[in-house]
């Protein structure tokens, strides 16, 4: 066990190698690098989604800036007082960090985890863009209901999309991420220029005096659609700042800012959270309202844009699933000896194809993406604690690294405690993760001081 | 001198996404027209910026 454990180790450091050594100071990045790379990796397909499912939910208009507003600006918080202090103290990935203080049997364990969330959610972006192409050969959006694929047309769409999507990647991830980000900026456009082309369908006067009106009665009118439970405040601004949990609380952005010359560069991501997510969701919410709160992203794009539109989803969903399966690939990579990097990603995309023709995985993406947070959030508390609280109550760092252990079980027990936890905790799943984090905080601290008593 | 004029035309092509859709807004614009000038311009902004971005430095490893 001890052997087989070391050997997966010893191939998973292979695959990290390149960014082993913590950044040099010759490397480090300006602000405004952070500022492109926040603006353009948070426009992506899955902001038809969300955007419109706040509509579908019942929000009012009132709700909806409010806590869009406060939300985005706790992520962007989170990312700087969280996770930009430890990227740019240690200049590590969080792989190599984790694997200093929980060793490389749980970080091992941490990468399948995060395989499997990535593969999901490429496959909800294989989904989005198959509303896309479905409207080319009148293949029915499933219902907001649907858990199973509604019609042999879906299936053969979504694997067809899903296969081409996984053909294009093992090809050349590189020149995709080249088109990634020429397509970020225009995906942008198609957001706002589709939202202000259908204020006319709603009843929007060209002078705008009737656009509040509209707003609070036609769009965010707070009244969900049957079978929806109705969203507050509460739920919009938890959404906001956890939309992106796994990255600030979570600390997979440490790969990001370990580049930062200051911690305050956290700032930056306030490019992605304002124009970028908040923007965009105000957009999708008032192309779906047009859309008679359909719940189609192709349709939504097609009614507001025309064949642009189309390809606007489409490139949405492509662009963002792309990175999504190199991430899953390479993070599988560790339990395939030898494979080559195609085939791992050929492996990881069938996985990811086959997932995307269950309409469930974009039909609940806001519950989805709560889960995807709340699983990988407990690892992003060890790690705080250890950085942070450890030195203030004169614990000993990075145990698992200095023993040689292929496990820190009070990391794993933490882990896997806070998850059975917040599973029980009697409030909405979208609020689970803040009172799972505390805890996950405390255990690890006094778990790790109990050992050393 | 190329990549200064792809940098323009490309930015008008994003500019002109954008001012067709508040045009149409306006009522300035038949729908079908709009419609075209953004897929016309939409195409226009791909091959522009991918000739401006042709050679330009590569971006951060976030992996």
């Amino acid at each position: 066990m001890v052997g087989r454990i070391a050997s997966i180790a010893s191939r998973m450091d292979r695959l990290y190698e390149f960014d082993r050594e913590p950044v040099s100071a010759n490397k480090l990045q300006s602000g405004w690098k952070f500022a492109g790379l926040f603006a353009g990796e948070h426009v992506a397909a899955t902001e038809f989604v969300i955007g419109a499912f706040f509509v579908l939910h019942g929000v009012t208009a009132k709700d909806l800036l409010l806590g869009l507003a406060v939300g985005n600006l706790l992520a962007v918080l989170s990312w700087t007082f969280v996770c930009a202090p430890i990227a740019t103290r240690t200049r590590l990935t969080l792989y190599w960090y984790l694997r200093k203080i929980a060793g490389p049997g749980l970080t091992f364990i941490y990468n399948i985890a995060n395989a499997v969330l990535y593969c999901i959610l490429a496959g909800a972006m294989i989904a989005v863009s198959a509303t896309a192409v479905g409207l080319a050969f009148k293949v029915k959006t499933p219902a907001l209901d649907a858990v199973w694929p509604n019609s042999v047309g879906w299936v053969i769409l979504t694997l067809a999309i899903g296969s081409l999507f996984v053909v294009l990647a093992i090809l050349g991830f590189e020149k995709l991420s080249r088109f990634a980000q020429i397509c970020s900026p225009w995906i942008f456009t198609v957001f706002i220029a589709g939202a202000i082309a259908v204020l006319p369908r709603l009843g929007v006067r060209p002078n705008l005096r009737n656009f509040w009106e509209i707003a609070t009665t036609k769009i965010w009118n707070g009244v969900p659609l049957s079978g929806q439970d109705r969203f507050g405040i509460g739920q919009i601004i938890f959404f906001a700042w956890f939309c992106n949990l796994a990255m600030h609380i979570g600390l997979s952005d440490l790969a990001l800012f370990r580049y930062a010359k200051k911690w305050t560069y956290g700032f930056f991501s306030a490019f992605g959270m304002y124009p970028g997510h908040m923007l965009a969701w105000i957009c999708s919410g008032v192309m779906v309202a047009a859309v008679g709160r359909e719940m189609n992203p192709g349709l939504m794009a097609y009614e507001a844009l025309g064949m642009a539109g189309v390809a606007g989803v489409l490139f949405a969903g492509w662009t963002t699933a792309n990175p999504t399966l190199y991430r899953a690939g390479l993070a599988l990579q560790t339990i395939t000896p030898n494979w080559p990097r195609w085939k791992v990603t050929l492996v990881a995309g069938l996985g990811t194809t086959i997932l995307s023709s269950f309409p469930v995985f974009f039909l609940k993406l806001l519950d989805y993406v709560a889960i995807y947070g709340l699983v990988l959030m407990p690892i992003g508390a060890v790690v705080f604690a250890e950085h942070w609280l450890f030195p203030l109550f004169k614990l000993e760092q990075y145990r698992a690294e200095k023993l040689d252990r292929p496990f820190h079980w009070p990391a794993l027990v933490v882990w896997v405690g806070t998850l059975a936890i917040s599973f029980f905790l009697p409030v909405h799943l979208f609020f689970r993760w803040l009172p799972g984090y505390l805890i996950a905080l405390l255990s690890y601290t006094a778990l790790s001081a109990l050992r050393r008593k | 001198m190329l990549k200064i004029l792809s940098r323009l035309l490309s930015l008008a092509s994003l500019a002109a996404c954008l001012f067709s859709s508040i045009l149409y807004f306006l009522a300035k614009l038949q729908v079908g027209d709009f419609k075209l000038i953004f897929l016309v311009a939409s195409v226009s902004w791909f091959v522009f910026a991918g000739l401006w971005s042709k050679g330009g430095k590569k971006s951060l490893s976030v992996n």
